[in-house]
């Protein structure tokens, strides 16, 4: 009987495996499903779960994230006519290298949202998917900033990738905390010795090494006479002249500066542990915003000497895609489904960047964002660069969120949230996109290599004695121990038991 | 059908195949990267960069200070905990053991956030002593694999050895020196191994309190994100080495028991 038993649990779990199966099977049988690879920053896409609180109540449509935006794509790409489902597999990377290791190491994705260098890398080793043709109707190529398009045509980048986000880089300071205002309005903030062990900077080589270009040209791009078409060149130096010299730079600003952060700086400035904060602009609203819930009143300068102009944005890989022209139209579809306005203003206010999405919703956002409210002193701000000349986009700001000279003129590089987010014109004239560093790759590290470890020759005498005369006094402590029947105890007990003598 | 019969040898498989997959493989990968230059080419460059550059080695020296000094301290505070809680009659000594192991089940990037606030606290600016604050996170991330193998072994020391030795004669002090400092080695040389290794590579501790100073594991990060796969095997490589050293140094001086059972080498 107990034989039979098991003979029977044994058909049922094989008859439930075989319906299952089936089940599988119908249910993939009317229609493909393609599973959509995408791989992105960490926190930097809505992921939903906003309160009822958090709509943004637009006049033309009320905004609010409710589930992560990639769930939101495939219930609108399953439900729309492509003839075929899609799945996404979204997972995240930390940064630009730690990207470019897992695909050599094999890992394979349709769809990665690299920085601006690293899509340069990319391209170059001919690793990215062209956008098809129809992709120049789609709601990318319709909502995109001319500003935007601009510069990625103008670098070529703009058959291979989407941009996403973008900003520069600069410094968030605490007003009060700081002497002068026009000591945080320069890279040498970083060397001043007034703000010692008070000020951190990036802890990784590009934005470092950028800082350094910025001190080391400082009168040079001050300079009123400074033409300002050969600042892509000064700040994209990469000789060896140049990289000794940052090398001097750097080791100075180590023992100078509170810390080199990746992350930690937010949470460092916003509890005051530090008074300035090399950052980039997404992150220095996400400080601005944590600080004003604090009561602190943190501002954004952008360096006089230049900024850094950085991108985000989608490539289509040839290793993932595959030439399979399903894979390739979801992709498509993927980031025409983030260039909709509206999608567009949910990752905006979830993770504090900027987005390359223009038009008139994402203008509405602005002004339901930053406009002033009624009875305060307010000043025409100018975004038409980003939104197009061919109407007038000038939101009335809060005049107290930007310093302003001799009444409506306003001082070049200082300003909060709505200044990080979208720099005024003149910022974005000296800003400069860094290029990768091709093969100077190797010698850049190297110098960042001996910024960071300790060289054995700066080790100081006193130190040297105070080592080697710890480790002489264990080494005479073992030898004492050692001979210490021979030297103190004259008579070495004997092993075993052994008779006492009468 | 005889050889198809399941024998007890065949549990081994799992393990081996685990072997095999985790352990074997990568480390040859690390190998293979170790002695071969970026166009694939076997070279000992990579070899010679090491101990020819002055960076890498006093990385190398800097680590092992860390390293060393922060065993010394664990050591120090774990001893006289470790006897106390073993060998004291208290009735509650349970409980005290626990919340010595109670931050271990809390996450260390966790325990370490703490730490940097309470130190900020006490010395306003924590960037000042970053050598001081590396050892004081280090030792707060490994003292409980100091205190349990201490407590393990202070445990299991048997009562009327120490009986004896004072019948015989032997006051206090004697009595410790003599007998439960020499019968406890094994816990000492089990918990230097198990805080001295992972404290020369764990950079997180490093950088969450803001030295700015590289150490070992730094540098092979520092080496991968500029695709430098070559460097950064050698100098795990390196490390590995460095940890066969030690446990074969270490292995002498441990319990003959576990030796007999085949320690770790």
């Amino acid at each position: 009987m107990k034989r039979f038993k098991k003979f029977l649990s044994a058909a049922a779990a094989v008859g439930m495996f075989g319906a299952s199966a089936f089940a599988f099977t119908g249910c993939s049988d009317n229609e493909e499903v393609i599973t959509l690879r995408v791989c992105n920053w960490e926190e930097y896409i809505d992921l939903g779960g906003w309160d009822d609180d958090e709509a943004i109540d637009l006049e033309s449509e009320t905004i609010l994230g409710e589930n992560a935006i990639y769930d939101d794509f495939t219930e609108w790409f399953n439900d729309s006519d492509f003839g075929f489902k899609v799945k996404v597999e979204y997972s995240t990377f930390g940064t630009n290298e730690d990207l470019y290791n897992r695909l050599s190491l094999g890992d394979v994705y349709d769809l990665v949202c690299p920085s601006d260098y690293m899509i340069m890398k990319l391209l170059a080793e001919d690793k990215l998917e062209e956008y098809s043709e129809e992709f120049a109707n789609g709601e990318y190529s319709t909502n995109v900033s001319p500003y935007i398009d601009g510069i990625f045509t103008q670098y070529g980048w703009d058959k291979y990738a989407a941009c996403y986000m973008w900003g520069t880089t600069g410094i968030v300071y605490n007003p009060e905390k700081i002497d002068d205002v026009a000591d945080v309005s320069t890279w040498n903030i970083l060397l001043n010795e007034n703000y010692k062990r008070q000020v951190t900077i990036k802890d990784n080589v590009r934005d470092a090494y950028f800082a350094a270009l910025g001190i080391l040209k400082s009168d040079l791009l001050t300079d009123p006479q400074f033409d300002s078409n050969t600042l892509s060149d000064i700040m994209n130096a990469t000789d060896s002249e140049t990289i000794a010299a940052a090398e001097d730079v750097l080791k100075l600003i180590k023992d100078n500066v509170y810390s080199f952060e990746t992350d930690a700086g937010k949470a460092d400035m916003v509890t005051g542990k530090v008074i300035a904060n090399y950052q980039w602009s997404g992150d220095a609203i996400t400080i601005l915003d944590e600080a004003d819930k604090d009561g602190t009143e943190l501002w954004y300068s952008v360096p006089d000497e230049c900024a850094n102009l950085w991108f985000d944005g989608w490539v289509m890989l040839k290793s993932g895609i595959d030439g399979n022209v399903q894979r390739k139209a979801a992709a498509e579809a993927f980031v025409n489904f983030l260039s909709r306005p509206d999608n567009a203003i949910r990752n905006m206010y979830f993770i504090g960047y900027t987005s390359a999405i223009a038009g008139e919703t994402v203008f509405e956002y602005l002004d339901w964002n930053y406009g002033a409210d009624d009875g305060a002193d307010t000043i025409d701000y100018d975004v038409s660069y980003f939104f197009g000349y061919d109407d007038e986009y000038i939101i009335s700001a809060d005049a107290s969120c930007f310093e302003l000279e001799d009444g409506n003129e306003m001082i070049i590089n200082r300003g909060r949230q709505l200044f990080a987010q979208y720099p005024p014109e003149n910022v974005k004239s000296r800003s400069v996109v860094m290029r990768d560093f091709g093969d100077k790759l190797t010698e850049i590290n190297q110098m960042w290599i001996n910024v960071r470890c300790l060289d054995v020759l700066d080790i100081s005498p006193v130190t040297v004695g105070i080592i080697c005369g710890a480790a002489g006094l264990v080494v005479i402590a073992g030898l004492l121990y050692g001979f210490r029947y021979k030297l103190f105890i004259k008579h070495k007990p004997k092993k075993g038991y052994h008779k006492i003598d009468e | 059908m005889k050889g198809l019969r399941f024998n007890r040898k065949h549990l081994c498989i799992p393990y081996a195949v685990f072997l095999i997959l985790f352990v074997i493989a990568p480390l040859i990968v690390i190998v293979y990267y170790a002695f071969t230059n970026g166009q694939g080419h076997f070279t000992f460059n990579n070899f010679a960069n090491f101990f020819t550059s002055t960076k890498t080695l006093g990385t190398l020296l800097y680590s092992f200070a860390v390293a060393i000094v922060t065993t010394a301290v664990c050591l120090i505070i774990a001893y006289p905990t470790a006897y106390i809680l073993a060998r004291s009659k208290m009735k509650k000594k349970h409980v005290l053991l626990l919340l010595f192991i109670l931050p271990m089940w809390i996450n260390f990037t966790l325990r370490i956030t703490a730490l940097k606030e309470i130190l900020s606290v006490i010395e306003g600016n924590i960037s000042v002593y970053p050598f001081l604050n590396s050892v004081i996170g280090m030792t707060y991330d490994f003292l409980p694999f100091m205190i349990l193998p201490l407590y393990t072994s202070l445990l299991k020391l048997d009562n009327s050895l120490l009986e004896a030795a004072s019948d015989l004669g032997a006051n206090k002090a004697t009595v410790f020196l003599r007998v439960t400092l020499p019968l406890s080695v094994p816990g000492i040389v089990s918990g230097i191994t198990m805080v001295l290794l992972p404290s020369m590579t764990n950079y997180v501790v490093l950088d969450m309190l803001y030295n700015n100073t590289y150490i070992m594991g730094s540098l092979i990060g520092s080496y991968f994100s500029a695709y430098d796969w070559n460097n950064g095997s050698l100098i795990s490589l390196i490390l590995l080495i460095i940890i066969f050293i030690v446990t074969l140094v270490t292995n002498r001086f441990s319990d003959k028991d576990t030796q007999k059972k085949g320690a770790i080498l």
